[in-house]
């Protein structure tokens, strides 16, 4: 990818240059309070309410406008209510607000608003179009990410006691490393997660190639984009690849920013809830990261390696010595694979080799109350790669495993191995589901077992033989080579991962093949052990898919123990590395040092610390400005720069240059309150205005750019869906939770995007009844009804919504199953609360669109639902254009 | 041969001019519909330029057929007689050899007979026996290349032109840049493959930062419902086809009193513009996709009559109704997202490639055949392509990794050199000899429809953003 990058370019040139405010683009120009401006005279004289309404005023007497008559009290609480909740206002809160005829009734009711729980769902829902957030990776295996919504909830939360902006900042780049003692600083990195992750290339594609480097590349890009575009309204990842006739500083710049992210990927991190624990799990997690670092540059001695190896042997060995070998009777193959026994009891699969096959082992014993099997699959030289699977790279997949005694299922549970394949784990081999299977690849040439429990011990009284089948049905050869089985009699629990994998395979390693890495790791996993068993005691900890620089890795996507090494590439090109980057921010923004100057360049979280901090620092021009025209440009329908996440060169210029950086001083001093800023701008005389049209002025000012009259807003898709669930009374307020499903959900191969069916959900599903911003949010499946409505898409930032009047919107408006739905639910309401058919049509006009319908309207709706039913005349109403504007 | 429906092209040409420039139903309202609002693209199609934006078009209409899953370019049209000699030994080409998925094993020949084929003599393996019968009217690119050897990225790049999520794919920017030629189908149409969508599921057809209304719509072609929400569902009781049009015009009547009530705001009345709209696609999208006037012939040629060949052939069937009608660009996928049942051949080249070629084999040479017979090659231009091709050596023993160095595409319509190979791969078929990208292939295509790929752009998020990035060369040679 390649983009322009000139305006960045231009400003570092200018910058360097002039060394002088007046030719520094106007973005980067140090944020001063201006004077308010008070020189108004003639009929507009006593117009303004607030500051702001002074400087509008200003522009309209510059540019020769007016501004417009003031709203009636019933379309002006409309709007406030969808703008700053994001639903109607319903008929008893319009009456009641007619009714109160104080002046400070509309300012009661903003506050109102702003206190009330539905204010942070609304405004949350924005920045997760800012972020990109979803709940699925994205890609072409776009695989769910069950534990996203946690930061949805902290933005909700945030939102709603009004975090001050810098902290909420802070806490969304590094609040794990900043506010070390409160957790919601582990669920705000949500932030630098919320874009899509390319599961296939981090996890299947092989280390050390290019498209792994892309990968890696192009995941930090996304990041990096996301941070400066949401924070700091800057497009430096333009400055990805470099254009040699410009100056290379910029791109140095954009690796520098892709080094502050070089020791995090996206994966599930703990939390917990309660702060205590949270402290204590932090404690222990230092202490057993300072363990895992420490053995690096001191070299086990020789004894004390012996000593620790003999103690893990004893008890691994211990673990092993319950176990006894059955020697089987019979074995066969459903499809004619040649099986052998074996010396040691285990049965060598040869010959043909089928593409699915099924074994039947069985065997007996004098063993009385068995709680255990043990299944062995055993490296032999006949194999492929040794084994242990017959697939020609060495795999298995046991597809289903059964005991039977007597013609008696003997119920299995609590499955594990001592090594499970990314998604094909063992207790896929116990599922009743012959499509996923217990895998073990890459680990081929290695031994693996597997133990199952027995819900219920085995009584084997009788003379039956224990009958043991192993279906293989995955296809592709995925058979299993050789294969031993056990049992035991001692006491459960009993498990096969003991140690972790990579314990297992350097005990299995010759010492004198051991690395010291190796010899390191087995004495500090023997130090380790207390830790970790503290750590198991404490209550399980909650996951946030979140930025994180420690997770279980999964097939190749493994964590960065020390920050990657970022280069500047040359052109982009990850074959074509130049010069190492150094964690830093933009070079161009005055009054800043761009450079960090970090002590420990190995700590990755002083990198994301330090550029939140440069974000947050009161002397950065961007910041401030980038946030009060965002939350403008919500409330307007279009920023005082009409490009939220783009002050640079090619984005817009500011209709209202004195009142951006009024607005941004004033937020400062406020303590970066949005709350205090939305009253400001919500109870100004701008926002007040009729969004009717004036001829003349719209000639010459089409866009209204200089706020002569307030925007008609089409309403989001959201609030669209969410107004129909309050009108028809069926909305369920329940906030926070897992993200709900609203479609059918098939998910066969977990290395696959699941099926996602919208059609074959049921729409009176309960959980259709939540709130939009609790829906969950598939990336490259998104739902069609909310995507025709201009939903923003989770590929991509979305700063504005486009806002479309399509063929498409306009059948699902009528057709959609939730709308015909929702439509019946409401006349059923309105039948419940109303006696006659007139009354009816008035409580839906009221509900609907907040005003009685005139006598016509009333004429016409009573007419058309005498002849085709209620149900039919709400619908008509719901997709008519007053309800889906807003003025 | 020429169908009723068939298009008059002068008198389409005039129509279309009237649409774009504010006939009919009223000039701004219907570009707000069509998502041509004029802040959008700056210049119109024009018709001095046969609708072409910079210069003049030689083709209106195109559809795309996209092979998912990596077709391999070694197994059908990419001879290499250097694999089939040396077959078996170790592949080293004197560099680094890498498999995204797997550990590179030896060179591979490919299972199938090859034979050259038609009077230009292009080389086609026995695995496409219909496309071989076609080749004098097919121009082939033997060098196509991509940066990834990952599906998710190499779909978005041949569709979008970027590894990444976000971007708009060619049939939007087709849709932004010309806009409609109906008035009562969407412009951009998609035709999956009926087992499931491709990898990225509908990223692969999104229209990105473009406004929705340019995104692909997808059109399920035996499905009762072949267009999401086209009628409203059967289970409702109340709604009638009386209560469906008396609603409508009650609707029509309130946002008409609306509009007079708050005039000036455009938006108002394009989105009453949208019902009528979707009142007229009701009716139009069911005719189109009704096969039962079509000959026997015709549709024993699409392979309707095989249950092999009938999915795949019924979408390139639902193609030619949907161009014949107007719909700007059609997008039919042969293969489905997942590890089978597409192109994606990792296991077995020669128990897996026969299934999915014998499903789109027929139908595309139909296709061809079809558009030829019915004088739609005068202003059609067909596709054939695929995110990768595969490597000349084994992955296991009988199936191929990805491989982004090499593939084919094929083009043939309205100004396409007939019988043309342009470019090639080195002796192995592993890496393309002067790579073509598919920024080449877009700008090519872009430029048949009288675009300048490097003018068609779009402001988003501090870029001119275009289909073709900054990179992008007309293949002049393949054009006639």
């Amino acid at each position: 990818m390649f983009c322009q990058r000139q305006w960045l370019f231009l400003f570092c040139v200018a910058f360097a240059l002039t060394a002088g405010a007046e030719d520094t683009w106007w973005s980067l120009k140090p944020l001063r309070k201006p004077d308010v401006p008070t020189t108004v005279s003639g009929k507009d004289k006593s117009w303004p309410r607030t500051p702001v309404d002074q400087f509008v005023l200003a522009k309209l007497q510059e540019k020769g406008f007016h501004p417009s008559a003031p709203a009636d009290k019933r379309t002006l609480l409309r709007r406030v209510y969808f703008d700053l909740i994001g639903l109607p206002p319903t008929p008893e809160e319009m009456d009641a607000f007619l009714k109160d005829k104080s002046p400070r009734a509309y300012e009661k009711v903003v506050d109102q608003l702003l206190a009330s729980p539905r204010y942070g769902e609304r405004w949350a829902r924005h920045w997760l179009d800012v972020v990109h957030y979803s709940d699925t990776q994205g890609n072409d295996q776009d695989r769910p990410r069950p534990n996203a919504w946690p930061y949805r909830d902290y933005l909700i939360r945030s939102f709603n006691e009004d975090k001050p902006y810098a902290r909420f900042v802070e806490e969304q780049l590094a609040g794990d490393v900043l506010f070390p003692d409160d957790p919601q600083g582990i669920v705000a990195l949500g932030f630098i997660a919320a874009g899509p992750w390319d599961e296939s290339s981090q996890v299947f594609i092989v280390e050390d190639t290019v498209d792994k480097k892309i990968a890696r590349n192009l995941d930090r890009d996304d990041m990096v984009m996301t941070t400066m575009s949401t924070f700091v309204s800057s497009t430096v990842h333009c400055a990805r690849c470099h254009n040699h006739k410009f100056d290379p500083i910029p791109q140095a710049d954009y690796y520098n920013l892709q080094a502050v992210l070089a020791g995090v990927d996206r994966a599930d991190r703990p939390y917990d809830l309660d702060a205590k624990t949270h402290q204590m799990r932090q404690t222990l997690l230092k202490k057993k990261r300072a363990l895992e670092e420490a053995p690096k540059t001191a070299k086990p001695q020789p004894a004390e390696l012996a000593a620790v190896e003999k103690a893990l042997r004893q008890t691994l060995a211990d673990d092993a010595s319950i176990w006894i070998v059955l020697n089987p009777d019979s074995f066969t193959s459903s499809e004619g694979s040649t099986l052998t026994k074996q010396s040691d009891f285990s049965i060598l699969s040869s010959g043909k080799k089928p593409d699915k096959d099924t074994y039947t082992i069985t065997a007996r014993t004098d063993l009385k109350n068995i709680t255990a099997v043990r299944v062995e699959v055993l490296t032999d030289p006949s194999l492929p790669h040794q084994g242990p699977g017959r697939q020609d790279n060495g795999n298995f997949a046991l597809s289903e495993f059964q005991l039977m005694v007597a013609d008696k299922t003997v119920l299995l549970q609590n499955s594990t191995a001592d090594f499970n394949q990314q998604d094909w784990a063992v207790e896929k081999s116990i599922d009743k589901n012959p499509s996923t299977a217990w895998s073990i690849y890459p680990e081929v040439g290695q031994p693996h077992f597997a133990v199952f429990e027995l819900k219920e011990p085995l009584e084997n009284n009788g003379s039956a033989p224990l009958a043991f089948t192993l279906d293989q049905v995955h296809g592709g050869s995925h058979l299993i080579g050789r294969v031993r089985l056990s049992v035991t009699t001692s006491p459960l629990p009993l498990r096969a991962d003991r140690y972790p994998y990579a314990i297992i395979k350097i005990l299995a390693t010759e010492e004198k093949k051991r690395s010291d890495q190796d010899r390191s790791m087995l004495v500090s996993f023997q130090e380790l052990n207390p830790i970790e068993q503290k750590l198991a005691a404490l209550p399980p900890p909650r996951l946030v898919f979140a930025a994180a620089s420690d997770f279980t890795p999964r097939g190749n996507f493994t964590p960065a123990k020390t920050p990657r090494p970022i280069y500047v590439l040359k052109r982009g090109d990850v074959t074509k590395p130049l010069g190492l980057a150094s964690p830093g921010a933009l070079s161009c923004v005055s009054n800043l040092a761009p450079s960090f100057g970090l002590s420990d360049t190995n700590n990755e979280a002083s990198r994301r610390a330090a550029l939140a901090r440069w974000i947050t620092d009161q002397k950065n021009p961007l910041t401030w400005r980038s946030i009060v025209n965002r939350i403008w440009s919500y409330h307007f329908g279009r920023g005082i720069v009409d490009t939220p996440s783009d002050f640079g060169h090619m984005g817009g210029l500011p209709t209202h240059p004195e009142l951006l950086d009024w607005l941004a001083t004033a937020f400062q001093e406020s303590g970066g309150s949005i709350k205090q800023l939305q009253k400001l701008i919500v109870t100004s005389a701008v926002y007040l205005q009729s969004s009717d049209d004036n001829p003349v002025f719209s000639k010459t000012d089409s866009g209204n750019q200089y706020l002569w009259r307030m925007n008609r807003a089409r309403l989001d898709a959201e609030s669209i869906r969410d107004a129909i669930l309050q009108i028809t009374g069926k909305l369920d307020l329940t906030m926070g939770g897992p993200a709900v499903m609203q479609f059918n959900l098939e998910d066969p191969n977990p290395s696959n995007t699941p099926i996602v069916d919208y059609n074959k959900f049921d729409v009176e599903d309960p959980k259709n009844f939540r709130r939009s911003i609790y829906r969950f949010l598939f990336r490259t499946l998104p739902d069609p009804f909310m995507d025709c409505l201009d939903c923003a898409d989770g590929s991509q930032l979305t700063a504005t919504r486009n806002v479309s009047l399509t063929a498409l919107q306009a059948m699902a408006m009528m057709n959609d199953r939730f709308v015909v739905s929702q439509s019946g639910h409401l006349a059923e309401r309105l039948v419940k609360e109303n006696k006659s058919l007139a009354r009816q049509i008035e409580a839906v006009w009221q509900l609907a669109l907040g005003r009685p319908p005139s006598s016509g309207e009333l004429h016409d709706f009573k007419a058309y639902a005498a002849k085709y039913g209620l149900a039919n005349a709400c619908r008509v109403l719901l997709n008519s254009n007053e309800f889906i504007f807003v003025n | 041969m020429k169908t009723p429906e068939h298009f008059n092209f002068s008198q389409q040409s005039r129509r279309e001019f009237l649409w774009r420039a504010g006939g009919g139903l009223g000039g701004i309202a219907l570009a707000h519909l069509l998502g041509q609002n004029e802040l959008l693209a700056e210049t119109k199609p024009s018709i001095d330029l046969n609708g072409g934006l910079h210069h003049r078009a030689k083709v209106k209409r195109v559809v795309q057929l996209f092979m998912n899953g990596g077709a391999s370019q070694c197994d059908t049209f990419d001879y290499k007689p250097e694999l089939i000699k040396r077959s078996g030994e170790k592949f080293d080409p004197g560099e680094k050899v890498e498999a995204a998925t797997s550990t590179p094993g030896t060179i591979m020949k490919s299972p199938y007979e090859w034979k050259q084929h038609g009077q230009s003599g292009r080389w086609v393996s026995s695995i496409f026996p219909h496309i071989a019968t076609c080749v004098d009217d097919l121009a082939f690119i033997m060098s196509m290349a991509t940066k990834t050897n990952v599906h998710g990225p190499a779909v978005y790049m041949q569709n979008t032109g970027f590894v990444l999520p976000g971007f708009p794919c060619m049939g939007s920017w087709i849709s932004y840049g010309l806009g409609s030629l109906n008035q009562n189908l969407p412009t951009f149409v998609v035709l999956p493959d009926p087992r499931g969508l491709p990898y990225n599921s509908k990223g692969s057809f999104s229209s990105g930062f473009l406004p929705v209304a340019h995104s692909g719509t997808i059109i399920k072609a035996t499905a009762a419902d072949p267009i999401a929400d086209l009628f409203p569902p059967t289970s409702a009781k109340n709604i009638t086809k009386a209560s469906e049009q008396d609603g409508l015009a009650l609707l029509n009547k309130l946002n008409r009193e609306h509009l007079a009530q708050h005039s000036g705001d455009s938006r108002l009345e394009a989105r009453i513009a949208s019902y009528e709209l979707a009142a007229r696609m009701q009716t139009s999208a069911p005719e189109t996709l009704d096969i039962s006037g079509e000959s026997e012939a015709t549709k024993k040629l699409y392979g309707l009559d095989d249950k092999a060949t009938q999915d795949f052939g019924r979408n390139c069937l639902a193609a030619r109704r949907l161009l014949e009608r107007g719909v700007r660009f059609v997008q039919v996928w042969s293969g489905m997202a997942g590890a089978t049942g597409n192109w994606d051949n990792h296991a077995d080249i020669s128990k897996e490639l026969p299934l999915i070629a014998g499903m789109a084999d027929k139908p595309a040479a139909a296709l061809v055949k079809d558009l030829k017979a019915r004088g739609m090659f005068e202003d059609t231009l067909i596709i054939w392509t695929t995110e990768f091709g595969r490597m000349p050596f084994s992955q296991g023993s009988t199936g191929r990794d990805h491989n982004g160095g090499t593939f084919v595409s094929w083009l043939a319509g309205a100004g396409i050199k007939p019988g043309t190979t342009y470019g090639q791969s080195d002796e192995w078929s592993w890496k393309a000899v002067n790579p073509t990208y598919c920024y080449d292939l877009h700008a090519t295509i872009l430029h048949l429809l009288g675009i300048d790929h490097t003018k068609l752009t779009f402001r988003h998020n501090g870029s001119n953003r275009r289909l073709t990035d900054v990179h992008g060369e007309v293949v002049g040679e393949i054009l006639a």
